[in-house]
């Protein structure tokens, strides 16, 4: 995927001082990293990922900028030269001036083994070079930066005092702050992360990769392109299908991470490319369109859809024929005939392996993607995420009606429509497109079915799983990301086994209670978990619905690995922790359910659903 | 065990469970139970198979074509007789001529009446799909289990995504092959690519091969030194559907490398993009991870680098003299290569990021990954709990506290009073009676006994208070009592493995330098 930079992608340059630059590659303009230097963006553009460039520019006597790869040898010369070459110069050195006393530990046979640092003197004069010299050097700059140290560590006073680990760490440091070197990283989801965390952590709610990791496994994402679909006893609605649905507070880190893993963040293009880039142009449009396509080929999902919305065109894209057989419909008055004959592709129009967005504003905000070539705003066909990655807002979801978006736009007959402006009929068939998504994607939504629900979001997880809980399917994952405990500890409590248990018991004294029977029922048609509003306080969330409600957390611990230095960082990034609450959705037996195990005491039967499975 | 049908019920269960498909009964958090699910009456129950646990007994016909997710009632199931059952069989077997009729016959009548289980008065489980966290959790262990903190991080951080080929050497267990083969898959190759199963090695047939893919389809190569293991992986592997995405090759990756041959002795390369080493010396594995033949000399730095003492390291320098056959590389030449190390020992990480300095990764680094999970309970301190089970029942609060020794003092002061009052009735009656006077001794008893009753300020007794608690726990709501805390769980992995990461950046002559250069001038 990440073989070479391909024009106007965005790329992250890591420079010498770790921090990392973001941007797009746009051909034929001029990348400026400061005061690393300055070179045409045409130099990275075709190259592989990972190298590491030497800026070479006019203060190091070219005429045009160059960049040279450094040598993966030569990134490792100083852990490497330290292991191997190191050891036998020491020695040679103790034998040559026999002073042993400059060093503090010693083998048996004089052998120096460590040096100490009880000589080292802090005096920042032991550098000789003054500051206005360094500056000049900078100035002339030469070697990229190479030079500038070399003259440093020459001019230091104590260098040969120095033990090899403090050499080691003044050299790193000046490297880090002289040498004019960077490293093209691929945009991932790894570092996006790692760009975001350094300045504005808050944006992503703290998120790091491993607890992405963690958000991933848990909630089963996987690629679902070729799951059956499957409808449940209803006939209308859909079970499962790789469908997960998401609220990500996150920018839209959460949902690249879960579109990375279900094969939807890249472009289909680049993969293409990546297979040869000599191909021929037509057997990638081939492939493009078979890309596009495949979310399509679905024909008793296009009929029933159909048979649901009427539509008075075949311009909505699902139905199947217009798709393949007739892509261009002569009495298709949409079609503009200076637009090359392709056809209609809606937008959120997939039935497997897609994401569903909530989202609290009337768009989603989902700027995160922009580094993966998606613009939310203005979605190009041939990214996957066009199709398969479809939002719904709140209101839809809740009360559809009061969205206009959700009502249908008056329907015009043919001759109506020959008459029109052909500015008008555009408009109206905008129109109508766009109610027939939002009411296609509000319907999926409600309907439920999904695989999973994957929760980053700074609203109060309970309300959210209210809603959201009753539309994942039986054994489909829950997985609720928040960078403090204590929501997710009362969520924990909110499906505690005690909290299950009186649920259930108010459930049965509700049933026997004539009155309230007729209220009960319609619940259990509902599916939607709307019980009676006096229980609200105490069971905000139906208790039932979740099995084995887990809350966890994970952090990397990152270490210098370097030969005799090998130890944990010494610092790293605190802030939130970030834990995770999972569960899986079941379906409860009706009537009363004895548990049985753990018997403790006399008593053998304590209540319902009490013991057999923990919290 | 006949191979399940596709597709697997890890990558897409369907709506309901389905026969000969894995299915996972829970019956607590971390108490799994895998069992391949069978409509067969062939077994020792009168009800089919049948699945004992510690809540109840689950027969696979109360388990089958059922939504997953759904709560499973036990069953009553005679667990006693199945012996004699058996045994009966075996006697008539050992009988001779006519034990073939008779032994069809008892099997045709057991088919023919699968029991219709009767639910029993207690005891549930869940069915759920199967998926790599579930399976981990239930999985029969064989070998150290990588688990999900770890595995996620790794394929996070290895940027697997769907159709990419991983290696992983050092199956194990299967924890990290059903995690790679979630994340890698994008669909089945044609079935007649793994015609002779998964446990040789075999690769994409030609065809595939020399087809220009349409799309690349994303395969785990798993590599295992354990024949037993591999084989019994493979089982797994099938039983689960997803042979068509693994190939288990049951080989010394220290010595063979990973390349894989197909049938006309062509080295088909498993064309790597990741790689996982669940190794004990991954630097012995490196050296087969390059993307063009590695000089004498860098193999002299890697053996170098690690142990000289460790024979094996040098046999291997010593006798690979470059081998007449070509090289090829296992990994995929057009893009960079990620891979992770997973070694518990400090000694081991630092051979191997030696090793992997000398072979030109980049990138490297090495991590830990501490995860624990949290126990969310309610904390009930207080009086009132005294007796009850799960609280904590000193006082709450200084007022608590207060109000108890007040009680106390207040029960004692009576209690002495009654005991003087006592005391001068005896001296009374004393007197008394040596004044001559008949006091009936009844009659003070008598006097006690109203006493007591008539106390009505004295403070509960020990005994009044937990008949109180035991009345009033009744009515509390205790789902809702209490502070609600959160600690770590008791039992806490706090050291699995370290982790190394690294890249192999795709390698860049001069001639690609060239053409770029052209391209984008």
């Amino acid at each position: 995927m990440h073989s070479f930079i391909r024009p106007n992608t965005h790329v992250a340059l890591r420079l010498p001082s770790g921090v990392l630059k973001v941007l797009e590659i746009i051909p034929n303009t001029t990348i400026n990293i400061g005061k690393f230097g300055t070179f045409p963006a045409n130099l990275l553009l075709g190259r592989p990922y990972y190298l590491t460039y030497e800026v070479y520019d006019k203060d190091d006597g070219k005429s045009e900028p160059e960049l040279r790869v450094v040598s993966a040898a030569e990134l490792h010369a100083e852990a490497l030269g330290s292991d191997h070459v190191a050891p036998a110069e020491t020695k040679a050195e103790s034998a040559e001036s026999g002073a042993v006393a400059e060093f503090d530990i010693v083998g048996e046979n004089g052998e120096i083994i460590m040096r100490s640092n009880r000589m080292t003197v802090d005096d920042p004069s032991r550098q000789t070079l003054s500051m206005d010299e360094i500056e000049e050097l900078k100035k002339a700059g030469t070697g990229s930066g190479k030079e500038i140290i070399a003259r440093l560590m020459a001019s230091h006073l104590a260098i040969d005092e120095k033990t090899s680990f403090s050499l080691a760490k003044y050299t790193l440091r000046k490297s880090r702050k002289y040498l004019k070197r960077f490293t093209a990283l691929p945009m991932d989801i790894g570092i996006l992360t790692a760009h975001i965390t350094e300045k504005e952590a808050y944006k992503i709610m703290e998120l790091r990769e491993e607890t992405i990791g963690l958000i991933c496994s848990w909630a089963n994402i996987h690629c679902a392109d070729v799951s059956r679909i499957m409808m449940a006893e209803d006939g209308i609605s859909q079970i499962g299908g790789g469908r997960w649905l998401v609220v990500d507070d996150t920018g839209g880190l959460v949902t690249a991470a879960l579109a990375e893993k279900m094969g939807l963040l890249y472009d289909s293009e680049e993969e293409e490319e990546d297979e040869n880039e000599e191909e021929d142009e037509d057997e990638v449009q081939e492939e493009k369109d078979e890309v596009t396509l495949e979310g399509e080929s679905l024909p008793q999902f296009a009929a029933l859809e159909e048979a649901e919305r009427k539509p008075s065109q075949p311009t909505n894209g699902i139905s199947k024929t217009a798709v393949t057989s007739k892509p261009i419909d002569p009495s298709n008055p949409v079609l503009r005939p200076r637009k090359p004959p392709r056809p209609h592709i809606a937008q959120m129009s997939a039935h497997t392996n897609t994401l569903t967005v909530l989202h609290t504003n009337n768009q989603p905000n989902l700027s995160s993607l922009k580094y993966f070539s998606f613009d939310p705003g203005a979605p190009s066909p041939t990214h996957p995420l066009y199709t398969h990655l479809k939002s719904v807002s709140w209101l839809q979801l809740i009360y559809p009606t009061e969205d206009p978006s959700y009502i249908e736009p008056e329907s015009l007959s043919e001759e109506t429509l020959a008459a029109m402006k052909s500015s008008k009929r555009g408009n109206y068939y905008k129109k109508r497109r766009r109610w027939e998504r939002t009411a296609r994607v509000v319907d999926e939504t409600r309907r439920g079915g999904y695989d999973g629900l994957v929760v980053a979001s700074v609203m109060d997880p309970k309300t959210i799983m209210k809603e959201l809980v009753p539309l994942v399917r039986g054994g489909g994952r829950i997985v609720v990301y928040h960078p403090n405990a204590e929501p997710l500890v009362e969520l924990c409590d909110l499906y505690s086994k005690e909290r299950r248990t009186a649920f259930t018991e108010r459930q049965l004294e509700l049933a026997q209670n004539q009155s309230s029977k007729v209220k009960l029922e319609a619940e259990e048609e509902d599916g939607n978990g709307l019980w009676d509003e006096y229980d609200d306080e105490d069971f905000p969330v139906n208790p039932t619905l979740l099995l084995a409600p887990t809350l966890q957390t994970s952090r990397a611990r990152h270490w210098q690995v370097l030969p005799g230095r090998t130890h944990p960082m010494m610092t790293s990034h605190g802030g939130a922790e970030g834990y995770l609450f999972t569960a899986t959705r079941v379906l409860p037996a009706e009537g009363r359910v004895e548990a049985r195990g753990r018997f403790r005491g006399k008593k053998r039967k304590i209540g319902t659903g009490s013991a057999a499975v923990s919290t | 065990m006949a191979p399940t049908t596709l597709p697997s019920p890890f990558l897409d269960p369907g709506a309901y469970s389905a026969s000969n498909s894995l299915g996972i009964i829970q019956l607590r958090r971390d108490h799994l139970i895998p069992a391949v699910l069978s409509s067969s009456a062939d077994s020792e129950y009168a009800e089919g198979k049948v699945e004992n646990t510690r809540f109840g007994s689950f027969p696979h016909s109360t388990l089958l074509d059922q939504p997953w997710g759904t709560q499973i009632l036990a069953s009553i199931v005679d667990t006693g007789s199945r012996g004699k059952s058996k045994k009966r069989k075996r006697g008539t077997n050992d009988e001779g001529e006519e034990a073939p009729a008779t032994d069809l016959k008892v099997e045709h009548v057991r088919k023919d009446t699968v029991k219709t289980a009767a639910a029993a008065s207690s005891g549930f489980a869940h069915l759920v799909p199967p998926s790599p966290e579930t399976w981990t959790l239930c999985l029969p262990h064989r070998t150290q289990v990588v688990y999900t903190p770890d595995y996620s991080y790794i394929l996070q951080r290895l940027r697997v995504r769907p159709g990419d080929h991983i290696i992983e050497a050092g199956a194990g267990s299967g924890s990290f092959t059903h995690a790679a083969v979630r994340a890698v898959f994008n669909g089945y190759t044609s079935p007649g690519a793994f015609a002779d199963g998964a446990e040789t090695a075999s690769a994409e047939n030609g065809t595939v091969a020399s087809k220009k893919r349409r799309r690349k389809h994303g395969g785990v190569y798993s590599y295992e030194f354990h024949a037993p293991r591999a084989k019994q992986l493979g089982i797994e592997i099938e039983e689960h559907g997803l042979g068509p995405v693994v190939t288990i090759t049951n080989r010394d990756v220290y010595e063979d490398g990973f390349c894989l041959q197909n049938k006309d002795e062509e080295q088909i390369a498993p064309n790597a993009d990741a790689i996982f080493l669940d190794l004990p010396a991954p630097w012995l594995a490196l050296k087969h991870l390059t993307r063009s033949p590695p000089s004498p000399a860098v193999l002299k730095a890697v053996a170098a680098a690690s142990d000289p003492s460790t024979p094996n390291a040098e046999s291997s320098v010593s006798t690979s003299p470059q081998p007449p056959k070509p090289f090829h590389t296992a990994l995929n030449p057009k893009g960079p290569v990620r891979i992770c190390t997973f070694s518990p020992c400090i000694e081991q990480v630092t051979k191997t990021v030696s090793a992997m300095r000398s072979l030109g990764w980049i990138e490297i680094d090495m991590v830990e990954i501490m995860a624990k999970r949290l126990e969310v309970r309610r904390e009930r301190i207080g009086l009132q709990e005294e007796g009850l089970r799960g609280a904590n029942p000193s006082a709450a609060t200084v007022f608590e506290a207060v109000q108890r020794l007040r009680d106390v003092e207040g029960r004692a002061k009576v209690f002495h009073g009654l005991q003087k009052e006592k005391q001068s009735e005896i001296m009374k009656r004393a007197e008394a009676k040596k004044r001559g006077e008949k006091v009936p001794a009844a009659k003070g008893e008598e006097g006690e006994g109203k006493n007591t009753v008539k106390v009505d300020g004295l403070p509960p007794s020990k005994h009044d208070r937990l008949e109180r608690a035991k009345r009033d726990l009744e009515k509390r709501e205790l789902f809702k009592e209490g502070r609600l805390v959160h600690r770590t769980e008791p039992e806490l992995k706090t050291h699995t493995s370290y982790l190394v990461f690294a890249v192999l950046p795709r390698e860049w002559t001069k001639e690609d330098e060239e053409r770029a250069a052209k391209k984008w001038k």
